[in-house]
């Protein structure tokens, strides 16, 4: 909007990361996104074409009529009506030709065409589980380059709203009800080398994964400055643009775009089920994955709900006033019900996950939370557990 | 005071003396309590405004400290993002309920609208002053809502977050829901003020355009804040009893709501930028010494802007989901409100031309004001587009955006009025110097906080976030040190008045030049404002001002009269009827 700005312009890539970005937006990931840049320009110029032209003349009147208190001003014309028509309606036209343009491209963004590629979105206070189908869940959301992806997005809490900028995307997801966006991504992810990645593993052990963390890796065409997945993967921010409460800011996940459709079967089938990872592991994997750890630490500090650490085997007081053994039936009710049986000091807030998790995943959650538990019992507990699952689904 | 100088035929009230104005006509606390005088109470909505504003801006510096760096800066440890989330709440919250919907009607309005009327007082004076006593009440709940638990909701109250935040939502609403009718208090009075107590000569089109836009900021006020105190209640109901109309748990539909919500805040935003179009056309028009340009046109689209204001709302939910047409057909609607304000900008800039134009302060936030709000309504066209509007919406480019038109606009306008009709309100001339490097200090905070914003949001950053990605750093650093300087430059401004208000001159009647109505009676005027009945004359008519050099002050001459033709006409009989 300020012509200064522009010129300054060359001077930022630096500061502003992003690679392949221009001054005014992130990188190009979208079929969308030359259109939505084409509009936004168009608008720009003929804004300047107004802005820069009207700012001069003000400047212009300020230099040659500033005149020493008294003098009379040299005309007191008070109307000329053809001129006051003609910028009445001159501009009127261009706006006319702006809201069409945007309208078209609109249309476009609001249709999507059949048989594109379907996921489901669960947005919830504060994190994303992207439903790949069969079961499969992940924080991620994997697409494929090219190929038409229809999102079928909804809450259980409160409005979120999913924005991927390098789509130039964005839909509100509106708990009660459907919302659907769709995109075609045109650029892919790049995966960098399993050494590298494991060198970065080995960086970062024993800390959660910082997606943010820019990492100088060396790739076939030099050293590079890439922000990866835990996976290796390059990826495109999604970020919750709906102010959520307390850690909306910390509502993002990241978009992975695979080459080819096998990819990211491949990648799904590694993703579906525990295969022959420890019931412990795949645990803790969950918990991680699944959104669990924005509300649950492991440390013993308090977040939205209670630590789990040490929280096998404990007491714990509801809020009806009574006391509650944290066992494998606790566990199970407050993953499916989690309103039933709510611990003092805290809200009922937490969304349930009932048809999410499968039998599996509860067992591995509930065998993750004993092993980070001194209450535990060192002897597996009873069978019971597993007996009222079916009832309880 | 000698009047050798003047041409005969001048007329000027000179200076009160002590008792004749209407800050010394009576004194002791409770004569200003209990004063039913327009202008003490447009004076004590000043204190208060300004002191909102005052709270609000040093929120608003918190939030850019905060964001100095990308984990947080300010604010630390576990509660560090809900103490952001208030923070920001309660910022805009006030900014919007306790300053800038009520800063210029309220205050400035309050003061001129009899004065530039040429009538005594307001219409309902009692009215007037509960409805400053209904603003207190409402800043009440609010502070109260602040030392409770807090409020974390966003100033919008979006359902179902507000229902179910465990924060004090129902005292912000109820607040907010009594400042409501003291806006309508005052809208009420305005319109009743001008439609009834014009004084003779005072035609509709002899009124000047601060009057018009204050009358179409009255319109608005009366029918859309009812909207919004219906919402507050339907939103206290679902908090405590859950009807269902807006929580989706109880088969409500959040969406609801914010069709409620706009249909009141969007004609808000014009409750807001509007006063301040009539205050600008007044500055442009007296400091360039010049009849405004298109009087008319001006006049007919403040009522055009209130009008249309109320067919917009939709442009808010671009993205939450509505029907195609229905999205489509409000991009179309908002588009219509562009071109009256374009119009207005236009009419100010040709004004200027051929004038006779003095750098004074107020005409310093003139063209700034002009600068800025032509940028806020511009990148207003990226947001009415609905393809832009769908990758822009809900990130730094809205802040940016609506900052330059809310702050860029309304309080610079207000800062302008202020300047400019202080030495009417107080009887003091501040230091035109000073005056003129605070406002220079303003216009360049300001464009050094919001202009990084627009291409912080066109890059993707979304707004209400308390950490931020990396990459965004650097705009967002800029950003926070504009936020800086503009808070030194505003803070200069107001010393700049409280200085004058010890060592300033005493002001004449007429320092500026004006020829509306306020200007003819003494500064401060008298309790009733005018000690005879104004002359009311075309508003813009600048003929008959004469600048008297040796006392620095504008006088009004007698307009020049047509001798009476020394022949007399021919006597015509009486039982011709008239008629040769």
């Amino acid at each position: 909007m300020f012509p200064a700005i522009e010129s300054l312009a060359m001077t930022f890539p630096t500061l502003l990361a992003d690679k392949n970005a221009d001054f005014w937006f992130p990188i190009q990931g979208s079929s969308f996104a030359e259109e939505v840049d084409w509009v936004y320009d168009l608008i720009l110029y003929i804004s300047l074409a107004f802005f820069v032209p009207m700012m001069a003349f003000m400047v212009w009147c300020l230099f040659k009529y500033i005149k020493a208190r008294g003098t009379k001003a040299e005309s007191q014309i008070s109307h000329h009506t053809t001129l006051e028509l003609t910028w009445s309606i001159g501009p009127s036209v261009l706006l006319v030709w702006m809201f069409v343009q945007g309208s078209i491209s609109f249309l476009d963004m609001r249709t999507p065409p059949e048989g594109s590629y379907d996921v489901g979105v669960q947005a919830f206070k504060w994190g994303w589980t992207m439903d790949y189908g069969n079961g499969t869940f992940h924080p991620e959301l994997h697409i494929v380059k090219d190929e038409p992806t229809k999102l079928s997005m909804r809450s259980t809490d409160v409005i979120h709203s999913l924005f991927v900028p390098a789509f130039r995307a964005k839909k509100d997801i509106v708990p009660g009800r459907y919302n659907y966006m769709w995109f075609k991504p045109t650029v892919a992810s790049e995966q960098i080398s399993d050494e590298a990645l494991a060198k970065l593993k080995k960086q970062s052990e024993g800390a959660t994964w910082d997606y943010d963390k820019v990492h100088t890796i060396e790739t076939e065409d030099g050293e590079r400055e890439l922000q990866v997945t835990p996976e290796g993967y390059t990826f495109f921010d999604l970020y919750c643009t709906e102010y959520c409460g307390k850690n909306h800011s910390e509502m993002q996940t990241v978009v992975v775009v695979h080459e080819t459709q096998a990819e990211l079967e491949a990648w799904i089938k590694a993703n579906s089920s525990r295969g022959d990872v420890s019931m412990e592991e795949w645990g803790e994997l969950l918990y991680a994955r699944r959104g669990c750890s924005g509300c649950h630490s492991v440390d013993g500090s308090k977040l939205v709900g209670p630590s789990f650490l040490d929280v096998y085997g404990s007491q714990h007081a509801l809020t009806t006033g009574e006391n509650q053994l944290v066992d494998e039936n606790y566990i199970r009710e407050s993953i499916l019900a989690p309103k039933a049986k709510v611990v003092a000091g805290y809200q009922p807030v937490m969304p349930s996950y009932k048809g999410q998790l499968s039998d599996d995943d509860i067992a591995s959650i509930i065998a993750y939370l004993k092993s980070i538990s001194a209450n535990a019992p060192t002897q597996p507990a009873g069978a019971e557990a597993e007996s009222d699952e079916e009832s309880a689904e | 005071m000698s009047n050798a100088t003047l041409p005969a035929g001048a007329r000027d009230p000179g200076y009160p003396t002590e008792r004749e104005n209407y800050l010394t006509n009576s004194s002791g606390i409770l004569s200003w309590m209990f004063t039913l005088d327009h202008k003490r109470i447009g004076l004590m909505y000043l204190i208060g405004v300004m002191s909102a504003f005052a709270v609000g801006g040093l929120l608003a510096l918190a939030i850019r400290l905060h964001l100095l760096d990308p984990n947080g800066w300010m604010f630390s440890g576990a509660e560090a993002n809900n103490i952001y989330n208030q923070v920001f709440t309660l910022h805009g919250a006030i900014m919007v309920f306790l300053f800038i919907i009520p800063s210029i009607p309220a205050a400035l309005g309050n003061f001129l609208v009899p004065v530039m009327l040429g009538a005594k007082d307001v219409g309902f004076p009692r009215l007037n002053l509960s409805s400053f006593y209904l603003w207190v009440f409402g800043a009440l709940f609010f502070v109260t809502a602040l030392f409770s638990s807090g409020l974390d909701t966003g100033w919008t109250f979006y359902t179902p977050y507000s229902t179910t935040t465990d924060t004090s939502v129902i005292l912000a609403t109820l607040g907010a829901f009594i400042l409501g009718f003291s806006s309508i208090f005052t809208g009420l009075n305005f319109i009743v003020t001008i439609n009834t107590m014009r004084p003779p000569g005072m035609t509709w089109f002899k009124m000047p355009l601060f009057l018009w836009a204050t009358y179409a900021t009255s319109i608005i006020q009366v029918l859309a804040t009812p909207v919004l105190g219906i919402t507050l209640l339907l939103l206290i109901a679902e908090r405590t009893m859950h009807i269902g109309i807006f929580d989706p748990e109880f088969n409500g539909d959040p969406v609801t709501y914010q069709h409620f919500f706009w249909f009141y805040s969007h004609p808000a935003v014009y409750i807001m930028i509007l006063p301040a179009f009539g205050i600008i056309s007044e500055l442009i028009s007296v400091h360039s010494h010049k009849h405004i340009f298109g009087y008319r046109f001006i006049a007919y689209s403040s009522i055009a802007i209130a009008l249309l204001g109320f067919l917009v709302w939709g442009h808010h939910m671009f993205t939450a989901g509505m029907s195609s047409l229905t999205t489509i057909v409000f991009s179309a609607l908002t588009f219509t409100v562009s071109v009256p304000s374009a119009i207005k900008v236009f009419n100010w800039l040709a004004t200027m031309y051929k004038g006779s134009i003095s750098l004074t302060t107020p005409m310093c936030y003139a063209i700034s004001f002009i600068f800025l709000f032509t940028i806020g309504g511009l990148t207003g066209l990226f947001l009415g587009t609905l393809a832009t509007d769908l990758h822009l919406h809900d990130t730094y480019f809205v802040v940016a955006h609506f900052h330059y038109v809310m702050v860029g606009g309304t309080l610079i306008a207000f800062l302008g009025g202020v300047f400019h009709w202080w030495p009417k309100m107080v009887g003091k001339l501040y230091n035109e110097t000073h005056g003129r490097i605070a406002a220079l200090l303003v216009f360049l905070g300001f464009n050094g906080t919001f202009l990084p914003q627009f291409v912080l949001g066109s890059r993707g950053m979304p707004r209400r976030y308390a950490t931020y990605d990396p990459e965004f750093a650097t705009l967002h650093q800029l950003s926070t040190f504009g936020a800086l300087l503009l808070g030194i430059g505003l803070l200069y401004a107001f010393v700049v008045l409280m200085v004058s208000l010890i060592k300033g001159r005493r002001a004449p009647a007429n320092p500026w030049g004006g020829v509306t109505l306020e200007w003819q009676c003494t500064s401060p005027p008298p309790y009733y404002n005018f000690e005879r009945p104004p002359v009311v004359g075309d508003p813009y008519d600048f003929h008959n001002l004469e600048w008297d050099a040796e006392n620095e002050r504008y006088i009004m001459t007698e307009p020049e009269r047509k001798l009476v033709p020394e022949s007399t006409p021919e006597e015509v009989p009486a039982h011709a009827g008239g008629q040769k």
